[in-house]
């Protein structure tokens, strides 16, 4: 069991924004095909440490790069991972 | 007319009409197209995979690349399309509403005119062509008496392709926003050869093409649009994001781009505005003002040459027109390639009020076009065979 959150983009543009904003600065973070489970928008999304969302967030709302949505998935190999979504307010 | 065929060097090739397209491209937009089709595969935003990320990675740049030239803080209001034709039509058909009315210059290219004409003749719109002088510069006191409460879009031609003449901007924009009305700028012509600020100069439209100052390959180019124009797309369809639902998105750029991106293009488009930055906008341009300033001054030297447009070559950009005394300027181009391997362009050049202003309609006029490439010598070579097609000109 791994738990990782994923942050989704309206558009390839701002996922692709996000990657080069979030490169420039010490953040770690991957852009990975949108897991199935959580949405059919933009195909590309960021995956991140839980703990490092928050941060990363807000670097983005403040870097004009627009995000469409913010999840916890607890992922066990191929099984179907448990979703949550997250609500920016409830961010550390 | 006869010409010594013997005296000809056909393996020269000069190219004067960069107008048209800019050629040769700096090596590396050759290179970056060639690798982008061999070696990035995927298509742009659609399937996740790492490749389709890189060819997302240079789309993304070449934006932002677009952005910084232009002075635009927001990548995303810059737009892909085919070519500056294409992005009028998107500008154009976008922006118009029933009932509205647009004032354009009489230097406009047929990429503005026939979109307009035909929503004029569907009884959609109604038009005021700006008229211009001799040289080009629009009128700027009709300009402030065209306005009515319908009006909601100025267009102007940033250079004509023509003559050469560039538009005074700053003042026509001033004018139209006074009047709470929008400017859109077809830059066609000046795109990546005058240093366009479009933050400073508040525009609130700007079309552009890759394929000429810009130095990029053909089938590229973009509209600027500014935070607040909303623009209905022109094509709707796929981009990769909210596949479920049949509406097309409403975030910017996808919201006026559909379909699958010129991604080998724009590869190319962006070594072209990498050899700009590097280079400097300033010394290209210094380099083709004093081409144009040779090439005019020896043009008028001969009695039996009429050049159009401004005389001071810092107000022009790209294309200078001309004509030589009793003859057809078709047959002057031809002969011009047959027998000195010299490329221009002649004709009405796709802007018939234009010619129409200069007195050249509808014979047109012989079009040059040097660029960035272009050499003092070749400019001599050129002279040297119209000073031998007009001396035969004089035999008869």
């Amino acid at each position: 069991m791994a738990t990782n959150c994923y942050v989704t983009f309206p558009t390839i543009f701002y996922a692709i924004r996000a990657e080069s904003l979030l490169k420039q600065k010490d953040f770690t973070f991957k852009m990975v095909p949108v897991p199935r489970s959580i949405s059919s928008s933009c195909g590309t999304a960021l995956r991140c440490a839980c703990p490092d969302l928050s941060k990363i967030r807000q670097y983005l709302a403040d870097h004009q790069t627009e995000m469409e949505g913010l999840y916890q998935l607890e992922e066990d190999g191929f099984k179907m991972p448990i979703v949550k979504e997250l609500q920016s307010d409830e961010l550390q | 007319m006869n010409c010594n065929k013997d005296s000809v060097n056909h393996e020269l090739n000069l190219y004067f009409d960069n107008s048209a397209t800019s050629w040769p491209k700096p090596e590396a937009v050759y290179r970056a197209a060639e690798l982008q089709m061999r070696q990035m595969c995927g298509n742009p935003g659609r399937s996740g995979h790492t490749r389709m990320l890189e060819a997302d990675r240079l789309i993304y740049r070449t934006r932002e690349a677009l952005a910084a030239l232009f002075k635009v803080d927001d990548p995303s209001r810059i737009i892909f399309a085919l070519n500056a034709t294409d992005a009028l039509n998107i500008a154009l058909k976008g922006f118009l509403k029933t009932g509205d009315h647009v004032i354009f210059t009489a230097l406009e290219h047929n990429s503005v005119l026939r979109p307009l004409g035909t929503m004029r003749r569907n009884g959609l719109i109604t038009t005021t062509m700006l008229p211009c002088s001799l040289e080009g510069y629009p009128d700027l006191e009709f300009l402030e008496n065209a306005y009515q409460p319908q009006t909601s879009l100025l267009v102007i031609n940033h250079a004509s392709n023509v003559i050469g003449t560039v538009a005074p901007l700053r003042k026509m924009i001033e004018s139209a926003h006074k009047k709470g009305v929008k400017v859109l700028v077809d830059a066609a012509q000046t795109a990546g050869t005058i240093d366009i600020d479009i933050a400073d100069l508040d525009i609130d439209l700007l079309a552009f093409t890759g394929h000429k100052s810009l130095l990029g390959p053909t089938g590229t180019g973009g509209l600027y649009v500014k935070v607040g124009i909303d623009l209905k797309p022109l094509r709707e369809g796929g981009t990769g994001s909210h596949s479920e639902i049949d509406l097309h998105p409403e975030s910017m750029p996808e919201r006026l781009e559909a379909g699958t991106l010129n991604s080998a293009g724009l590869a190319g488009l962006l070594e072209g505005i990498n050899f700009i930055r590097e280079t400097g906008l300033d010394q290209i341009r210094e380099h083709e003002t004093a081409l144009r300033r040779s090439l005019r001054e020896q043009l008028m030297e001969m009695r039996q040459i009429t050049v159009y447009g401004p005389e001071e070559a810092a107000e022009c950009a790209g294309s200078l027109s001309f004509t030589i005394r009793d003859t057809d300027c078709g047959e002057i181009g031809y002969i011009l390639e047959n027998n000195f391997g010299i490329l221009c362009r002649t004709g009405l050049h796709c802007a018939p009020l234009a010619h129409q202003a200069f007195g050249t309609f509808p014979g047109g006029t012989i079009r040059l076009s040097p660029g960035f490439f272009t050499k003092a010598g070749d400019i001599q070579f050129l002279i040297n065979a119209i000073r031998e097609i007009v001396a035969l000109t004089e035999k008869g």
